[in-house]
């Protein structure tokens, strides 16, 4: 988990699909070392960036990534 | 054969790193040939250093051409979409934010430090070298900081 309490499962959603990081860079279009630093939680990825792991691993942004301790319904409206 | 985009990427981005390593090597050569100048004009290695001013832009050509051909038969075409993928790279931009936010630091806390050494310890100076000492000084130890940091925070991590 990151310092700001993103929690990701970004690793395991590539062990599912076999991908290795730099396949699943390669995909998202950066490098190697962008998702190892998300994975290990020493980087808090851009919505950008999250948004384009996720359609790389045709999954949603909040199937990688959750707040630690965030109550996941949606917010309401005004 | 065309080699795989994986290997192409990791080629790419150990070039990368080495040439940040090279230029922290011109950075630390010419910072410290740059100081004893101004510390020392006249002195035994400040006259070595001026007859053999030609061997830095040789041997960073030489530097140069050695990183290039570590490369292999690939070139570093900025259109490429490995290249590209470093270059935009959301980790090293991170990280070459926080190699700013170091160096910058760094420097801050010296000053005091570098201006005690140049005004108190080297006063036989005069205020145009203890200047020109420290300016060199200031440069120098903020480009290393900087460039050194990135590479530390850039390594491979488990």
């Amino acid at each position: 988990m990151s310092e700001d309490g993103l929690h990701n499962t970004l690793k395991v959603q590539r062990a599912m699909r076999n991908l290795t990081q730099a396949d699943l860079a390669a995909q998202a279009g950066v490098t190697r070392k962008s998702v190892n630093g998300i994975e290990t939680g020493r980087m808090v990825p851009s919505v950008i960036l999250a948004l384009k792991l996720a359609r790389a691993l045709g999954v949603t942004v909040d199937t990688i990534f959750t707040l630690e301790g965030a109550d996941h319904r949606p917010a309401p409206a005004d | 054969m065309t080699e795989p985009t994986e290997d192409r990427s990791e080629l790419y981005l150990r070039f990368s790193r080495r040439g940040m390593a090279f230029l922290l090597i011109i950075i630390m050569a010419l910072g410290a040939t740059a100081l004893v100048m101004a510390l020392q004009p006249g002195g035994a290695f400040s006259r070595m250093l001026e007859k053999a001013s030609w061997f830095f832009p040789i041997a960073t050509v030489l530097g140069f051409g050695a990183l290039q051909t570590s490369l292999g038969k690939n070139r570093w075409n900025p259109n490429a979409p490995e290249v590209k993928a470093i270059l935009s790279d959301e980790w090293r931009r991170t990280n070459l934010d926080r190699a700013m936010k170091v160096a910058f630091i760094v420097i801050l806390v010296t000053q005091l430090p570098l201006g005690w050494l140049f005004g108190v310890m080297l006063a036989q100076l005069s205020v145009l070298r203890a200047v020109l000492a420290m300016a060199v000084s200031t440069v120098t130890l903020g480009m290393t900081i900087f460039v050194a940091t990135f590479l530390y925070l850039d390594r491979d991590q488990g």
